[in-house]
C-alpha cells in the first residue's frame, strides 16, 4: 500500500500554489507552467486549489508578518507526507527584501523546506527541474514518509538548483541583497 | 498637453485672495498649494466645483521633525497639484476630505495607519494594510520608529458577528480564484452581494520605509519588485523621478529603448489579465490561448533586456543595455505573429456570446461615478473618462508616437476587457513605430550617485493605469521619502460598489476586470 502511494505521489504529485508576499513575478512563472508551452501537466503535476489534497506546497515571495500564521495553516492542513518548495530568492532567504519592516524572511524561517529554487524570478524552467528533482530525490530512498520528509530537509542544499543562466540573472539584486546583510 | 479652457491656477487664486493659502507654480508637479488645516477643504471645494476630472491621486504622509507633512496629490484635467499641510506632531488632526471627493478615503486610512495623521470625519476601524496585531501607536514611516523590531502576537481567533440575515463569504486570503493572498469579506442575501468589505495588506513588505536606508541605484531595483507585472514601469517612474531632481537629461535613444521596453510590459501584462478573465468565467480554453502567445512577448523582453520577467533594464541616465541592430528583425517578426492573430481574439471579445452573458451589464461603473471615485487607467477609460498619462503628460518617447486613446462608454466589465485588447493593438504599433524611428546615440549618460536635495512627483501609466511616486531628497545618496501609489490602489473602491446588488457568481468576472495586483497595493 505504501508502494502504491508512493508510486502515485512520484507520478502526480499535486501541488498548491501559495503567494506569502511575492512581488507576482514568481507567480505568473508558476502560472505559466500550467500553460502551453511549458505544460507540466506532462509531468503528472496538477495545481490544487485545496490544501487538503497537495502533497506539495509551492511557496512564493518573502513571508510576510500578516501571512505567516496563514501560511503554517495551509502547511498544517496538508495531508502527510507533505514537501516544501521555495520558489524564488524571496523565498529562499527573504531576498531584495530582507530587512524590512514587513517580512520575516525566507519560509525556513516558518516551515521546513525540502527545495530551494533560487532566481529573481527563477525561469520555468528552473522550477520545473527542481520539482522533478524532489521526485527523484524521493524516489530514491523508499523510506517511511515521515523519515523521508526530514531527510529530504537535510539534504535540501544539495538539490539547490543552480542552473539559472547567468545572463537571466541580474546582477544588481545580489547588490542590494548584499547590502540588506 | 490637453487644454479644455479651464486654467485651475487662475481660479484658485480668483477665489482664495483672503484665505490662508499660497501657490507655488512649477514644484510638485503644475503648482504647490500650501495651506493650513480647514484652509484646504475650501481648496478641495473649488477644484471639484471647477474640473470634474478632479480627483485625489494620492497623499503622501511625511515626517518633517516636529510636524507631520500630510501632502494631497490631486490630479485635474490638465494639472497635477500639490496640497501641502503640516500639522504638529502632538495632536496630528486634519478634516477629511472624504466628503468633498470620495476619491480621498482610501488614501487617508493609509496615512493614519501608516504615520498616525488623523482624519476627522473619516474614522479607521483598525488596521488598515498594517497586520491586525500591530501594536497601535507605532507608525512605521516615522523616521524614529524602528518598525523591523515589532514582534507581532499570534493573532486571535476571528469573532463571530452578527449580520442578520447577511451570510458572509469570506473569500481570500488562500483562494482558488486569487493567485495573491487577499481577504474579501462578501456579506450575501440569498444570491445578491450587499456589501463587500476589504482586508489588504497581506503583502505589505515596507518597501516604502526600506527605500530611505538604501542608495538610489539599489531602490531602483528594490521598487522594480513592488509588482512583478508591471515592473519596468515602477523602475521608469523611480529613475524619472531622480533624474528629475538631477535634472538629467535621458539621451533620445534611451527614451525610446524604455518606450519599448514599457508598452512590452503593457503588452504582456493585457495579454495575462485578458486571460485570466477567461480562467475566471470557466473559459479556460481562451486563458491557455492568451498565455501561449504571451510567451513569444516574454522572449522578445529577454532579447531586450535579458531578462523575461523582471526586466531590470532602466538605470538613473538611460537603459542598461542597448539593443542589438540585429534583433529588431527578431522583434518585428514576433510582434507581426501577433498581430496575425489578434483578429481571432478581438472577435472572440467582441461577439462570443459566452463573453457576452458574463461581461456585459456586469458592475457597471457609471462615467460620474468613475470620476468621483478617482478611478485610473482601462477601469476608467472603460467608463468612458480619456484619462491616460501618455497622452496627458507624455514622457519618454510618448509625446513623438502617435498613438489613440481607447475609451468605451458602457463602464462594464465587457467594456474594461476590451480596452485592454484594443490597447493590445495599439501597444503593438507604438513598438513598431518606435523601432523604426529609434534615434542613433548613447544608451545611458553618467549620473551622480548623490541626489541634491529636492522633492518630485512623477506619473507614468502603468498598465492597470497611472501610477504615481513622490521622491524627496535631503541631498545625500539615500532618499528621505519615496511614496508610490498604485492602479490598484485607486481602483479597489470600484470593486466595491459595483459589486453590491449584483450576483456573487459575477464577483469574480467584475473583479479580475479590474485587473487587480495586491503586490502594488500593499507594498
Amino acid at each position: 500500500m505504501t508502494n502504491l502511494a508512493m508510486w502515485a505521489r512520484l507520478k502526480s504529485p499535486w501541488v498548491i500554489h501559495f503567494n506569502s508576499g511575492a512581488c507576482n513575478g514568481c507567480d505568473i512563472e508558476v502560472v505559466a507552467l500550467l500553460t502551453p508551452r511549458y505544460d507540466v501537466e506532462r509531468f503528472g503535476i496538477k495545481l490544487e486549489p485545496s490544501p487538503r489534497h497537495a502533497d506539495v506546497l509551492l511557496v512564493t515571495g518573502s513571508v510576510t508578518k500578516q501571512c505567516a500564521d496563514r501560511l503554517k495553516r495551509i502547511y498544517d492542513q496538508m495531508p502527510q507526507p507533505k514537501f516544501v518548495v521555495a520558489i524564488g530568492a524571496c523565498a529562499c532567504s527573504g531576498g531584495v527584501f530582507q530587512g524590512t519592516y514587513g517580512t520575516l524572511g525566507g519560509v525556513d524561517k516558518v516551515l521546513p523546506v525540502n527545495a530551494y529554487i533560487p532566481g529573481c524570478p527563477p525561469r520555468p524552467e528552473a522550477i520545473i527541474d527542481g520539482v522533478v528533482k524532489l521526485l527523484n530525490a524521493l524516489a530514491a530512498p523508499p523510506a517511511p514518509p515521515k523519515a523521508s520528509e526530514e531527510e529530504a530537509a537535510t539534504e535540501a542544499p544539495a538539490e539547490e538548483v543552480t542552473e539559472v543562466p547567468a545572463e537571466t540573472a541580474p546582477d544588481a539584486p545580489e547588490e542590494v541583497k548584499k547590502d540588506a546583510e | 498637453m490637453p487644454s479644455n479652457g479651464i486654467d485651475i491656477l487662475k481660479i484658485l487664486e480668483d477665489k482664495l485672495q483672503n484665505k490662508p493659502v499660497q501657490i507655488v507654480p512649477g514644484t510638485l508637479g503644475t503648482a504647490a498649494i500650501i495651506t493650513k488645516s480647514g484652509s484646504h477643504r475650501d481648496v478641495f471645494q473649488i477644484l471639484v466645483d471647477a474640473d470634474e476630472k478632479t480627483a485625489v491621486v494620492s497623499i503622501t504622509g511625511i515626517d518633517l521633525g516636529e510636524n507631520l507633512g500630510v501632502y494631497y496629490h490631486v490630479r485635474t484635467s490638465n494639472a497635477l497639484l500639490t496640497i501641502q499641510i503640516e500639522v504638529p506632531k502632538a495632536n496630528p488632526t486634519l478634516a477629511s476630505v472624504n466628503d468633498i471627493t470620495p476619491s480621498a478615503a482610501f488614501h487617508e486610512l493609509e496615512v493614519t495607519d501608516l504615520i498616525g495623521a488623523v482624519f476627522e470625519g473619516n474614522p479607521s476601524s483598525g488596521h488598515f494594510v498594517l497586520p491586525d496585531t500591530w501594536p497601535e501607536g507605532v507608525y512605521p514611516l516615522r523616521k524614529d520608529v524602528n518598525a523591523c523590531e515589532v514582534k507581532l502576537d499570534p493573532p486571535a481567533a476571528e469573532e463571530k458577528s452578527d449580520d442578520g440575515k447577511l451570510v458572509k463569504i469570506v473569500i481570500g486570503p488562500q483562494h482558488p480564484a486569487l493567485l495573491e493572498p487577499e481577504k474579501f469579506v462578501v456579506l450575501v442575501e440569498g444570491e445578491t452581494v450587499r456589501e463587500v468589505r476589504p482586508r489588504i495588506g497581506y503583502v505589505h513588505r515596507g518597501i516604502e520605509k526600506a527605500s530611505e536606508s538604501r542608495t538610489y541605484l539599489q531602490d531602483v531595483y528594490l521598487v522594480e519588485r513592488i509588482c512583478g507585472i508591471c515592473n519596468s514601469c515602477h523602475a521608469c517612474a523611480f529613475v524619472e523621478s531622480v533624474e528629475k531632481i538631477l535634472k538629467l537629461e535621458v539621451p533620445p535613444r534611451a527614451k525610446y529603448l524604455r518606450t519599448i521596453i514599457l508598452e512590452l510590459n503593457r503588452l504582456h501584462s493585457h495579454l495575462l489579465t485578458l486571460g485570466h478573465a477567461g480562467l475566471e468565467i470557466g473559459y479556460e480554453t481562451l486563458f491557455q490561448y492568451f498565455w501561449r502567445d504571451r510567451e513569444p512577448i516574454m522572449d522578445i523582453t529577454e532579447i531586450l533586456t535579458g531578462n523575461r520577467v523582471i526586466s531590470s533594464s532602466m538605470t538613473v541616465g538611460g537603459v542598461r543595455r542597448d539593443l542589438k541592430e540585429t534583433d529588431i528583425p527578431k522583434v518585428k517578426a514576433v510582434l507581426s505573429g501577433l498581430k496575425k492573430r489578434l483578429p481571432f481574439y478581438v472577435k472572440v471579445y467582441r461577439e462570443e456570446p459566452t463573453i457576452g452573458l458574463r461581461m456585459q451589464k456586469v458592475g457597471t461603473l457609471k462615467r460620474e461615478n468613475a470620476l468621483k471615485l478617482g478611478v485610473v487607467g482601462p477601469v476608467a477609460r472603460g467608463s468612458g473618462v480619456d484619462i491616460d498619462v501618455r497622452k496627458d503628460a507624455p514622457y519618454e518617447a510618448y509625446g513623438e508616437i502617435p498613438f489613440k486613446v481607447i475609451t468605451y462608454d458602457a463602464g462594464d466589465t465587457w467594456a474594461r476587457m476590451n480596452v485592454r485588447m484594443d490597447e493590445v493593438e495599439e501597444s503593438i504599433n507604438i513598438i513598431e513605430y518606435a523601432l523604426d524611428h529609434l534615434p542613433e546615440g548613447p544608451f545611458r549618460v553618467r549620473a551622480p550617485r548623490v541626489v541634491p536635495a529636492g522633492e518630485v512627483v512623477n506619473r507614468v501609466e502603468a498598465p492597470r493605469g497611472e501610477l504615481f511616486y513622490y521622491v524627496k531628497s535631503n541631498g545625500t545618496a539615500f532618499p528621505d521619502r519615496v511614496k508610490v501609489r498604485t492602479p490598484t490602489f485607486a481602483n479597489i473602491p470600484a470593486f466595491l460598489t459595483t459589486a453590491v446588488g449584483e450576483p456573487l457568481a459575477d464577483v469574480p468576472p467584475n473583479f479580475v476586470s479590474l485587473d487587480p495586483c495586491f503586490s502594488c497595493t500593499d507594498r
